[in-house]
């Protein structure tokens, strides 16, 4: 009896002790997670209060001094570059790891491994548009062309790695936890492997829609709905510039024939709208001070934790701060004590598609001129979490991986399509930004820039010494007028690209005599540069406001510039909502609700504040209208639409196009229709909103949220953010975008710079730091910048020496 | 008395023991400590519930109160169990169970080493 007792409760002990330390489908070890002294409590300290004074870091030259100011931003203090960048790897890995290596994990096409199957279409089509390949060969050119780099990514690497060595299980980032696993080592190719995940976000194209429209429209209407250029075009280089180079010449062949398919494919996944950013700089002519101003706030997907971390780094020679990328070393948009630079996506339709003959079925050759080539096989073995590893094998031919085949989303078995892109090719971005932080003049940055391919930036740039410039960097290929932005056959060497633009083509501008610099995504030049230029996403309202305000701003000030990257102008409803209002004519005039709505539109000065009626109601009445206008276009094979600038001027201009015309209904639609039937919907769309919500200020209706990076830890995100702006507008936060990152820089004696972004310094969602900037930044407000000296003991919250 | 004593014991092996180690080598910690007082089987169950339950409780109640961190409320959401202050009862209920068990494991081993029977009049 006494041993039946005992071998019964010592089984249930132990079984009750492997119950709690097991996952249960989707609930982690509850043991583990719920254990104050190693589980998810110890993650409600925040950092001050797990502060050490010193830590010892293996293989540093000198120790190096981590002043943390009181929002917890690093002032990384290091005698040399290798001991700057060890440090930075540890520090970034002490508050970000889980993120830096998620995001990579994303990258690499291995989210699979953590969350399960329910990733691994997601990772299959990562890897076949080959982000990782990409990182391998960036990887060999960095390890064949610069070897100082390598040695500096590595000890950017060595840091991230001794922390992750002494990382406890209490110290152990929440998300790790939840999801039950841990982190492995850091590489260098993780870290070339992030910028290309930064490419993937940034780059888009749409050969494929526009290979469909070409067909379904013909050549001639393609291009009056959708033109090279619009009728107002401001381009990011002044349009006055004129070209000092001479052209490499590029052949049209002859004669083009596209593949001719009828294409139902699905699109490959493209940067979401509402991705973009305004940079700009003002020479001291123009500003009150005397001194040049620089802005620059990049809009990307609005997540917790921040795809950004602010840091300063400091050696005995040069001093940069700014807003970092976790895994990647340096600062990206910053300055430094002589100059300030910033990005904004700069895309130039860098991705195309050949469609590819392959000679049998095993793919193993394909067809290319007169010959057969030789293809790849890359085998893919994607760790399913919970299942077997997952083998996929993606072809790669000299154009690149073939995407698309009859293993992976196929509805056509004939139909094979490479993509080729920039981001395939050998490039070495780091060594861009470790030159760019210590660079002193125009000439340094523009050596930087030389080693930049992809995804390509408009960089601006001011310094010290008075002068003002912008670049649009990348590798852009030499394309014949047109190509490329339809998908071509890869069998024709006719369709190649003819090689690159030399960077000394590039467009760039220094000190333009309007007196301002600016860039908002929109087209990078005027019809007179000499190459190609395409690209279906160009910005038309950011810029034209941006420039506007510019041109007629002068005495400016750091407040002024502020104030502008806080703007909530709307532009497109100011040309839009009185050609709406025109056209809707005395419709429904006897709805004492429309008469409502109509007032508020009418009595609105097209600012898209919080507070704000009139956008709301613009919002769903111009969403509701281009969709009925564009329903029948947009049924059938993907295409694109044409955008909104595009459509309202054809509201405007041409409201009895044949276009209006709606098919399927009898008699002959015009403009007036699609507007009336657009206000319907919104009298529909209104009187829902207001039964089950009421209040429909643009703050409630557009509910900004700033998201965990696993969209289904909700109560790690922020939700209802109130804050203005959207879409098109400068302030171009909307519900799920906006501005990750705003800063503004006056080059004076002292530097005075300014910056914020919707998170905070810590990844720990348990820690005050991890979004205690949301309300500065959703308010227009700015955290002081200003470099630090070593010696300033002003509002520091802890330093630690890293020996 | 040796209830006590125990759930005493426990508390302590708990907060020392506990950092350093995972849970489960702290229930074996408390399943010796329980062989060695030896109380009688509801005492060695409540006395190891008790002092790990009580510990866990006071620990995340602790930890919640001087961080005054969200991560309780926010893990409780994430849970679906409502507020961090479930999670707080969660994380003592959790303890006391291993804890219990461990002690109720620690008293019938001792059981199975003893001669004679236990004398029911003493402690």
């Amino acid at each position: 009896m006494k041993y039946f007792s005992f071998f019964l409760v010592l089984a249930i002990t132990i079984a009750l002790a492997m119950l709690v330390s097991r996952p249960i489908g989707q609930i982690p070890p509850l043991a583990p997670l719920l254990d104050p002294n190693h589980g998810f409590w110890q993650n409600t300290l925040s950092e001050d209060q797990l502060a050490e004074e010193e830590i010892n870091i293996e293989n540093l030259s000198a120790p190096v001094e981590v002043v943390f100011d009181k929002n917890l931003i690093p002032h990384i203090f290091a005698q040399n570059e290798l001991d700057l960048y060890r440090a930075q790897g540890y520090v970034t890995a002490q508050h970000r790891l889980w993120q830096m290596e998620f995001q990579t994990m994303a990258a690499a096409g291995r989210v699979s491994e953590i969350v399960g199957p329910i990733a691994l279409e997601l990772d299959r089509m990562t890897r076949r548009k080959g982000l990782a390949f990409g990182a391998e060969v960036g990887l060999k050119y960095i390890e064949e062309n610069d070897p100082e780099t390598l040695r500096l990514v590595e000890a950017y690497t060595d840091g991230v790695n001794q922390y992750i060595s002494q990382l406890s299980d209490a110290k152990l980032p929440v998300e790790y936890k939840i999801l039950n696993y841990r982190p492995e080592p850091w590489s260098a190719y993780k870290s070339l492997l992030l910028l290309k995940y930064m490419s993937d976000m940034l780059v888009g194209d749409r050969d494929l829609e526009y290979s469909n429209l070409r067909k379904l429209l013909g050549d001639s209407k393609l291009n009056k709905l959708f033109p090279d250029f619009p009728t107002e075009n401001d381009p990011v280089i002044e349009a006055e510039k004129v070209w000092d180079f001479t052209p490499i010449p590029v052949n049209k062949p002859d004669s083009v024939t596209y593949p001719d398919d009828a294409l139902l494919l699905d699109p490959l996944s493209q940067p979401v709208e509402g991705t973009g950013s305004n940079n700009w700089a003002v020479a001291g002519k123009k500003t009150q001070n005397g001194n040049p101003i620089l802005a620059n706030d990049p809009h990307l997907s609005l997540n917790l934790p921040s795809l950004w971390y602010s840091m300063q780094l400091t050696t005995p020679t040069y001093s940069v701060k700014g807003a970092t990328l976790p895994g990647a070393l340096g600062v990206i948009s910053g300055f430094n004590q002589d100059i300030a630079w910033g990005v904004t996506n700069a895309t130039k339709d860098a991705r195309d598609w050949y469609k590819i003959t392959f000679q049998d079925e095993s793919r193993k050759a394909y067809k290319f001129g007169d010959e057969w080539r030789a293809t790849d096989f890359r085998i893919e073995a994607i760790k399913v979490k919970g299942q077997d590893t997952f083998i996929d094998t993606v072809v790669y031919t000299h154009h690149g991986p073939v995407v698309y085949d009859k293993s992976f989303r196929s509805e056509r078995q004939d139909v094979n399509f490479a993509l080729k892109w920039t981001v395939h090719m050998g490039s070495n971005e780091q060594r861009t930004f470790i030159q760019m932080n210590k660079a002193k003049d125009y000439a340094d940055y523009n050596e930087a820039l030389d080693f930049y391919t992809s995804p390509a930036q408009n960089f601006v740039f001011a310094s010290k010494s008075g002068d003002i410039g912008m670049r649009i960097q990348g590798k852009f290929p030499l394309k014949w007028e047109g190509q490329g932005k339809f998908f071509m056959d890869g069998a024709d060497p006719k369709m190649e690209w003819q090689g690159f633009i030399p960077n000394a083509h590039n467009p760039a501008t220094l000190n333009p005599e309007r007196g301002f610099v600016s860039s908002a995504n929109q087209h990078p030049v005027d019809r007179s540069y000499p190459y190609y230029v395409f690209d279906n996403s160009y910005e038309h309202y950011r810029n034209r406001r941006l420039n506007r305000k510019l041109r007629e701003m002068n005495q400016i000030t750091v407040e002024d510039m502020k104030m502008l990257q806080f703007d909530d102008y709307n532009l497109q409803a100011a040309e839009g909502l009185p050609v709406l209002i025109k056209l809707l004519g005395t419709h429904k005039t006897e709805s004492p609700d429309a008469e409502k709505y109509l007032n508020e539109l009418k009595s609105w000065d097209y600012f898209a504040d919080p507070n704000q009626k009139g956008q709301t109601l613009y919002a769903i009445w111009s969403a509701e209208t281009f969709e009925s206008i564009w329903r029948e276009f947009m049924n059938g094979a993907p295409v694109v639409r044409p955008n909104s600038y595009q459509t309202v001027e054809l509201l405007n201009k041409s409201p009895k196009d044949s276009i209006f015309d709606v098919k399927s209904q009898e008699g002959i639609q015009t403009a007036e229709y699609h507007v009336k039937a657009g206000f319907d919907s919104m009298l529909v769309a209104m009187k829902k909103w207001e039964a089950e919500e009421g209040d429909y200020t643009w703050a409630n209706f557009k509910k900004t949220t700033i998201q965990h990076l696993v969209p289904n830890f909700k109560s790690f995100s922020a939700s209802n953010v109130y804050t203005g702006g959207g879409s098109g507008m400068l302030n171009a936060t909307g519900s799920r975008h906006g501005a990750s990152w705003r800063m503004v820089v006056e080059l004076g004696p002292e530097i005075q710079a300014f910056g914020v972004y919707p998170g905070g310094q810590s990844g720990n969602p348990g820690s005050r730091f991890y979004a205690n900037f949301i309300p500065i930044w959703a308010n227009g407000e700015y955290l002081s910048f200003n470099l630090r000296s070593i010696e300033n003991q002003e509002d520091v919250l802890f330093k630690t020496i890293l020996k | 008395m040796r209830f006590i004593f125990l759930t005493i014991l426990t508390a302590i092996v708990v907060v020392f023991l506990n950092p350093i180690t995972p849970f489960w080598v702290v229930m074996i910690g408390i399943a010796v400590l329980s062989a060695l007082v030896y109380p009688n089987g509801i005492g060695g169950f409540l006395g190891g519930g008790l002092g790990m339950g009580l510990t866990w409780l006071g620990q995340s109640i602790y930890l919640g109160i001087t961080s005054a961190s969200s991560l309780p409320d926010r893990m409780g959401e994430l849970m679906g169990l409502g507020s961090g202050m479930t999670l707080v009862a969660v994380t003592g209920i959790i303890g006391f169970i291993l804890g219990a068990f461990s002690g109720l494991t620690g008293v019938l081993f001792r059981d199975l080493l003893q001669k004679s029977p236990k004398n029911v009049y003493k402690g």
